[in-house]
């Protein structure tokens, strides 16, 4: 049993009152010497002696009273199941909490999930009384109170009820019952019911982590909690992903994009249909033509650039074809930056070897079209002609076997990387280590991804190089080579590497067969990005510039380098950030969403840049990013998290499972709902038990006493009637 | 004034003065060798006149009236009415219970007051007052006199006794009653708080022996009236067990019970004719005596009912 004001159980110190008063009122005995003691008789002192007794009983009474009063006031409430009673309080605290994940606008023919699960909360507010506190919370990413703590007014209640809608974002089980807990202990009411309306996704409540489960169970002491399944169909489909795959960003040219839709329901669908989109025209459309349950499948989408600049692509299925109920799932959104050039600036310290292979190597791919040299520019200097003043002419840095560079190139390239750009470095036999691993150091930063060591071989017994590790990552930069034949992709020998020591912000994208060691590195500085290959770039250490390889890994470097940061898509509640080179004009940056709302976010300050962010990203599709109303707007591609497609849910029996060990109830249909809130709402508060119980104390008390003195007033006046004095006076008159 | 009236404190001038106007009628008529104010029942052997009634034959012819016979030629015989002196015995108790108070005068004092005026009023009418003082034995005896000294006496009686608990009234009225030569006039003075068959016993062995007896029944009104309020402890005068109680709750009780205990006092001194008053020593003594002495004149049978012949 818990007290809801427990302050005012201090209140059971005046119990002492009616003790001090009874101790006092005996402290107070009066002496007197008494002639008449033959009428104080056996009789006399036997009644003296009840008299006793039930001032005893009195005090008891007063004091079992006050205590009542004062634990009543106090307003007891018990979490525990047993010991209830019919005198409990019929008013509750309810704090009703609604999935708004978009699992939740998956539905049938009758109605989707939510508006079952509106229903379900209607149902639960016609059983609140008016003017209990009331708190409502929309379940999402993060979890939106609509309502909190305000009395209950049914026509209020209805009217926010049907303001709400399911967002497009993942629902946040582990933040549920933090947030719940946070909203109970708000609420000052004597009871207090937590009301889960979810479509219990097997995603969320199969697996519950324990630090949740144990949140849910700590909830579930403090108060009552029911978890009301909303479910439906387990079919759904949706575009998991769409990527580029190969092909530059670049006006002329055909990127080839890969679209990944995934069957996430119990029954094979046939004919998928994918559509790819580019600036809202369809260019492309494949079909699928069977997708096994619990499987993916990938189609191709060549996307030809005609124009430069930001372009937004979308691949997405059509719920004609497939029937699929739920559509905030059914399309992917990316977003290309398509350039007319891109400047490539290769820095040669090999005698020109190496800086011929790497313009081969990004020529080669843009030969397919129609004019080679329109789609790169493509610039080489000598090691000993390396410029001084910053790169600010050109996209991408190749550094090939340049056996050193001073600290004042290394902090402009640095710089270079940091405004945006690329930078690629290739090892080779001119390289001196000490000198680079000094120059690039920057107190803590460091230009290059690891710290270089010594040339080793990496030539097997027979001298035959090693091949690329075949487990590939997934990384922007390996996908071209994912799809490569495992034959082909062997081709590629390593003889030598140097040694590296990776740093802290370094990722390792491809590493030698076998050993594991690392043959290529990445590491973001700032808004650009550095890849450092630990072989060189000429046919000495490898073999990899006579093969596909080079030129399909250099294009992908570049364009991935020269991608911007809206070309990576966002995920629905991530934060969208719009940076500045220099000092913006306006004071707010513009975002407009997809519902074609306009957002205006001021322009702060931070780390030398200027940046203006939106904290969170609420729908699908396409944002655009303004650095002022006027100014033209970069697109930013925003999906939904496809965790959340996964809408099957769990049945009663399951969830009981899963629940086990905690309070939680779990109500299925209207009946069991009513039943079980009608049988937890009767036993929690026990106020009025109390109250009750010490006002009856009080009464039987009082008429106790009553009935005490008003017999010894009526015989002390017939008494009185018969007192020998007014006989005497009876007599003389 | 005289010394022995000055040293007489229980005598308050005032109501000796209020009684002045009021005479002691005896119920009966005694046997008396001295002629006082008191009007024998034996006619005829004195010489104040009462009355004529006719001759019968058996009459002396001494008593004939002669004169009477000369106007009217009839016989009538003179009948004289004797006047005596008596004998009034004070039976003053004397036990600790008498000393009781609720206020600045216990039932003692107030019984001494009594008694002094009593004596005082017997001896103004030249009768003859004896004093008793007991408690649990007779402790002092004082045999009628007609002297004023005697009010002398009951106060240095008094001041020299030491209130004992009383076991038995019959017991002290038994022996008194051994001490009265002649049938008397007795005044009990006393709080009766006893067995009410003893205190019966006791007077009804007076009445045996023919004396008259009047009982003031002195009681403090704390004791008619019990109004006591709140928690006490009453410690009994006669080493009773102490009581503790909450007062207003046991009043009732009490009331009943002492209720009972006068009513059979009062039915038995009623039955043995015994004339029983309660004196209630919040009152003024005038007030009682005065009271006292009208309630007598006025009943039945005169001042002198009950008496035996």
């Amino acid at each position: 049993m818990t007290f809801l004001n427990p302050l005012i159980l201090l209140g059971v110190l005046g119990i002492s009152l009616p003790i001090l008063a009874h101790l006092i009122n005996r402290q107070q005995i009066r002496r007197t010497d008494w002639a008449a003691m033959q009428f104080l008789n056996r009789s006399v002192r036997v009644r003296s002696r009840q008299i006793r007794l039930r001032d005893i009983l009195l005090l008891l009474l007063r004091c079992l009273a006050l205590l009542l009063l004062v634990f009543a006031l106090a307003r007891p409430a018990s979490v525990q199941e047993e010991g209830r009673s019919l005198l409990g309080e019929q008013r509750a605290g309810v704090i009703i909490a609604v999935d708004g994940s978009f699992s939740m606008a998956h539905g049938d023919e009758k109605a989707t999930r939510f508006e079952r699960a509106i229903e379900k909360v209607k149902l639960i507010g016609g059983q609140v009384t008016r003017g209990a506190p009331v708190s409502l919370v929309l379940l999402g990413g993060e979890h939106r109170v609509v309502l909190r703590n305000v009395a209950y007014d049914a026509d209020r209640f209805a009217e926010v009820l049907a303001e709400l809608k399911p967002g497009p974002e993942v629902m946040d089980v582990n933040g549920i019952p933090q947030s719940l807990e946070s909203l109970v202990q708000d609420m000052d009411a004597p009871q207090k019911e937590v009301y889960l309306v979810t479509d219990t996704q097997t995603r969320d409540w199969g697996d519950v982590s324990v630090p949740t489960f144990d949140a849910i169970r700590s909830l579930s002491e403090i108060a009552a909690v029911f978890l009301i399944p909303v479910t439906g169909s387990d079919d759904n489909l949706a575009v998991t992903g769409l990527d580029l795959v190969s092909g530059t960003l670049r006006n002329g040219a055909v990127a080839r994009y890969r679209a990944t839709i995934h069957n996430f329901g119990k029954n094979p669908a046939a004919d998928v249909e994918v559509r790819c989109r580019v600036e809202g025209v369809q260019i492309d459309s494949k079909r699928i033509a069977v997708i096994p349950p619990g499987t993916s499948q990938t189609v191709s989408l060549f996307v030809p650039f005609y124009n430069a600049g930001p372009t937004r692509i979308t691949a997405e299925i059509t719920p004609e074809t497939t029937g699929d109920k739920l559509a905030v799932d059914n399309v992917r959104h990316v977003v290309a930056v398509v350039r007319d050039t891109v400047a490539v600036l290769c820095i040669d310290g090999s005698g020109g070897a190496v800086s011929q292979l790497a313009m081969a190597g990004l020529l080669a791919r843009a030969g397919d079209v129609s004019d080679e040299d329109e789609g790169y520019q493509v610039d080489t200097v000598q090691w000993p002609s390396m410029p001084q003043k910053p790169f600010d002419a050109y996209d991408v840095v190749i550094l090939a076997d340049v056996p050193e560079i001073t600290q004042q190139q290394s902090k402009a390239l640095l710089d270079f990387v940091r405004q945006g750009n690329g930078l690629v470095w290739f090892a080779g036999e001119n390289v001196k280590v000490p000198q680079w691993n000094q120059v690039s150091d920057h107190g803590g930063r460091a230009l290059l991804p690891a710290k270089l060591g010594s040339v080793v071989d990496a030539s097997d017994d027979l001298g035959v190089g090693k091949p690329l590790a075949a487990t590939l990552p997934d990384h922007a930069i390996c996908r071209p080579l994912r799809s490569l034949p495992e034959d082909l992709l062997n081709e590629t020998r390593f003889l030598k590497r140097i040694q590296v020591e990776l740093g802290n912000t370094s990722v390792p994208v491809l590493s030698l067969a076998g050993t594991n060691a690392p043959l290529l590195l990445e590491q973001s500085l700032g808004r650009g990005h550095v890849c450092m290959f630990t072989t060189s770039a000429d046919t000495v250490w490898n073999n990899m510039a006579l093969t596909p390889v080079f030129p399909m890994l250099l294009q992908q470097i570049v364009t991935y380098m020269v991608g911007r940061e809206f070309e990576q898509p966002r995920i629905v509640g991530d934060s969208l950030s719009l940076f500045y080179v220099d000092q913006p004009d306006a004071s707010d940056a513009v975002f407009d969403t997809p519902s074609k709302k306009t957002l205006t976010v001021p322009v702060s300050e931070h780390r030398n840049q200027y940046l203006a962010m939106l904290e969170k990203s609420e729908e699908s599709g396409f944002y655009t990013a303004r650095v002022s109303v006027q100014a033209p707007g970069m697109p930013v591609a925003v999906n939904v998290d496809t965790r959340e497609s996964d809408v099957a849910c769990m049945d009663q029996e399951e969830l009981r499972e899963s629940l086990q060990g905690t309070a939680v109830t779990v109500s299925v249909d209207e009946a069991d709902l009513m039943a079980d809130i009608n049988v937890v709402r009767t036993g929690r508060s026990y106020w009025r038990l109390f109250m009750i119980l010490a006002l009856c104390l009080l009464v039987a008390e009082s008429l106790f006493a009553d009935r005490l003195q008003g017999r010894k007033q009526s015989k002390s006046q017939s008494s009185k009637d018969a007192t020998p004095s007014m006989t005497l006076n009876q007599e003389s008159a | 004034m005289s010394d022995h009236q000055a040293q007489a404190s229980y005598l308050d001038p005032e109501v000796l003065q209020k009684l002045g106007s009021l005479e002691l009628i005896a119920r009966e008529v005694v046997e008396g060798l001295r002629v006082g104010s008191h009007r024998s029942q034996l006619r005829g052997f004195s010489t104040e006149f009462a009355h004529h009634r006719q001759y019968a034959p058996g009459d002396a012819l001494r008593n004939l009236d002669w004169r009477v016979y000369g106007r009217t030629d009839r016989y009538y015989t003179k009948l004289y009415e004797a006047e005596t002196n008596f004998d009034c015995y004070l039976l003053m108790d004397a036990s600790a219970s008498m000393n009781y108070t609720s206020g600045k005068v216990s039932k003692l004092e107030y019984a001494k007051f009594l008694a002094a005026s009593l004596a005082y009023l017997v001896l103004k009418q030249r009768d003859s007052v004896g004093l008793s003082i007991f408690d649990s034995e007779v402790r002092a005896y004082q045999p009628p006199r007609s002297s004023m000294s005697v009010i002398l006496q009951i106060e240095k009686l008094l001041r020299e006794l030491k209130p004992v608990p009383r076991t038995s009234l019959a017991k002290q009225l038994h022996d008194v009653a051994l001490m009265m030569k002649r049938r008397s006039f007795v005044v009990v003075i006393s709080d009766l708080l006893s067995d009410v068959d003893d205190i019966l016993a006791g007077l009804e062995h007076l009445r045996f022996d023919g004396h008259n007896v009047v009982v003031l029944h002195t009681l403090d009104p704390y004791e008619m009236e019990f109004p006591f309020q709140g928690a006490w402890c009453f410690e009994g005068l006669e080493s009773e067990e102490p009581l503790t109680t909450q007062a207003e709750r046991i009043r009732e009780d009490y009331l009943a019970s002492f209720n009972d205990y006068v009513e059979a006092i009062r039915n038995g001194c009623l039955a043995s004719q015994v004339d029983y008053t309660i004196v209630d020593t919040s009152r003024a003594l005038d007030d009682v005596l005065r009271e006292f002495f009208h309630k007598r004149q006025e009943m039945p049978g005169g001042p002198s009912a009950g008496a035996r012949g």
